[in-house]
């Protein structure tokens, strides 16, 4: 008997899309483990939770004023207090999971901490395996990948965007509850916030991302990366030589010391592949690779290769796209 | 102030799956983490201005003294190692009850760490360390000013950007783009080489180990069949790469 509990991350009038592909891997796991899925949801709308109906056992909504506007004190205090009461509610979790999120980074460590909980953060699997219940993620940049055995105990653990399919059965018998947060003072002050050139979401969420390198040749050409994204809906996100050099703003890098992507289609254009940006997007399903070098290192970590200089190469595949 | 200094393999080195798929071999070339660098420079360009002194704590088990005699030869007043047989591969959680028992009995204004470290890329030892502590943390900063008993600090956000003031005593993790870290002088390498570090243990600190989640064994990163290579002019490939997507990856 397992029990999973997903917390549920509401974004921009919706759920982050990793709530629903969380929430579809515990009722597969729930269904050949035996278990039950709870979904914890914090200081959202009311009205956002029938998104939920039928996709887990019960929702659990923590309210009160600590909550929004968001501050990492106060979902801390909320998350901490909530998850211990679970028990006592007759759903003592064993896994707790949480999607790849700016949030999740600052609020799961903590929690953690404050229950002495186990915690993975990288995750990109949670599977069965003889009936024990085993999560992977992957160290060293993706060299190597670790395989824990999650038994007594609490975990939280975080998975990357698209590490599961939302496409499992729901039709779930949905009880909704509500719990109060404990109140809160946040100790940190939003001063002034400003918007970007790009949404860091778009990338690190997107399902097809589309990268250049220092073969773009510049700012000029970088609306060729563009216009493919936008016929595959997808986001752009440039190499550490193209955002080193000034190009591109930091938030954009994909690799190592930037942000590390798993779309289901990656495109690099004129990127070398250096280990440090192989580490940033090895774990896409699809990669395309275009660069006048054939003996470039990306392309012993592509499935499609094309040797040709991608200021050529990307209006001919995104007219190609576009005719459909 | 201190900075929380992880010794890791380098970026560049060989990593192996034994056999029996039990452990990890790592080539032995190790040093400080690069998101921790940029915690110690931040740390020394704030010392110039405030007048505070920067120790540099590491934990491990026989390790940690590669990361601290660089943050020494970068300039930091002092080190202190937690060296402990329980560090070795050690969850999260001990290495952060370390590092916070160490930084109490030290004392600290300001706790600066790396966002993450390069090996295990958690990023969970910084704030847990806040959370020990019962100090305010910001993750991820690329801006830092501290005025009295106030840090104001910059952030990126998924929409963009963030400035916020922070309460001191606090913890704050860097990301790239803070400061630039510098290249230690040679007179500074020569001293880092000869300072002698203080060790202390798990017991001293009144630190507590406890078991890391149970690993069931590592795995080889599944290797990508061999690119299948597209040759031609760039419309005549363009449509095959977007057969090839529809009808074999399925991904369109």
């Amino acid at each position: 008997m397992s029990r999973f509990v997903v917390i549920a991350e509401a974004r921009d009038g919706d759920y982050r899309p990793s709530t629903y592909e969380l929430l579809a891997q515990a009722r597969r796991l729930a269904g050949s483990l035996g278990g039950e899925v709870a979904a914890l949801t914090l200081g959202d709308d009311a009205g956002l939770r029938d998104r939920l109906s039928g996709l887990a056992h019960r929702v659990i909504s923590i309210g009160g004023a600590g909550l929004a506007p968001y501050s990492a004190d106060g979902w801390v205090a909320a998350l901490g207090s909530a998850l211990d009461a679970l028990p006592a509610r007759g759903a003592a979790p064993q896994v707790i999971l949480f999607g790849e999120s700016p949030r999740t980074r600052e609020v799961l460590p903590r929690v953690a901490a404050r229950l002495g909980a186990y915690a993975a953060t990288n995750a990109v699997d949670l599977f069965e395996d003889g009936g024990r219940l085993l999560l992977r993620r992957p160290v060293y940049g993706g060299k190597a990948y670790a395989v824990h055995e999650i038994g007594a105990g609490r975990v939280l653990a975080a998975f990357r965007p698209h590490a599961f399919g939302a496409d499992a059965p729901a039709g779930l018998p949905t009880a909704f509850e509500e719990v109060a947060a404990p109140a809160t003072e946040s100790r940190v002050t939003v001063l002034s916030s400003e918007a970007g050139a790009a949404r860091t979401v778009d990338l690190t969420e997107a399902n097809v991302v589309v990268a250049g390198g220092r073969g773009m040749k510049g700012p000029d050409n970088f609306h060729l990366l563009q216009e493919l994204a936008d016929a595959l809906e997808g986001a752009v996100g440039y190499s550490r030589a193209v955002v080193d050099a000034g190009q591109a703003e930091h938030a954009q890098q994909v690799g190592k010391s930037g942000k590390t992507v798993s779309p289901t289609l990656y495109v690099a254009a004129g990127i070398s592949g250096a280990i440090h940006h192989i580490m940033g997007m090895d774990t896409a399903k699809v990669v395309v690779a275009i660069n006048t070098d054939p003996s470039a290192p990306i392309f012993g970590y592509a499935d499609y290769g094309i040797v040709g200089d991608a200021l050529q190469v990307l209006p001919a595949l995104t007219e190609e796209i576009r005719r459909g | 102030m201190v900075v929380l200094a992880k010794e890791v393999p380098d970026l560049e080195a060989m990593v192996k799956v034994t056999a029996d798929g039990g452990a990890l071999e790592v080539e032995k070339r190790r040093g400080l983490n690069f998101f921790d660098e940029i915690a110690v420079e931040a740390a020394l360009k704030l010392e110039q201005s405030a007048g505070a002194s920067v120790l540099a704590v590491s934990a491990g088990a026989g390790t940690g003294i590669e990361a601290l005699r660089r943050a020494l030869a970068m300039g930091s007043d002092a080190a202190l190692l937690v060296d402990d047989p329980a560090l070795e591969h050690a969850d999260s959680l001990t290495v952060a009850r370390a590092l916070a028992a160490a930084a109490r009995r030290e004392g600290f204004d300001l706790v600066l760490a790396g966002k993450q470290a390069t090996d295990d890329e958690a990023g969970l030892v910084g704030p847990m360390v806040a959370e020990l502590l019962g100090v305010p943390c910001v993750t991820n900063i690329i801006g830092l000013q501290v005025e009295g008993d106030i840090a104001r600090v910059t952030r990126e956000t998924e929409a963009g950007r963030e400035t916020l003031s922070v309460a001191l005593p606090a913890v704050l993790t860097v990301e790239k783009g803070l400061a630039e870290p510098r290249v230690p002088a040679v007179m500074g390498v020569m001293k880092a080489m000869k300072a002698q570090i203080p060790r202390v243990t798990l017991a001293e600190l009144g630190a507590e180990a406890q078991p890391p989640l149970t690993l069931a064994g590592y795995a080889t990163a599944p290797a990508r069949p061999p690119a299948k290579m597209l040759e031609g002019e760039p419309a005549t490939v363009a449509v095959e790469l977007a057969r090839l997507l529809k009808e074999e990856a399925k991904v369109l």
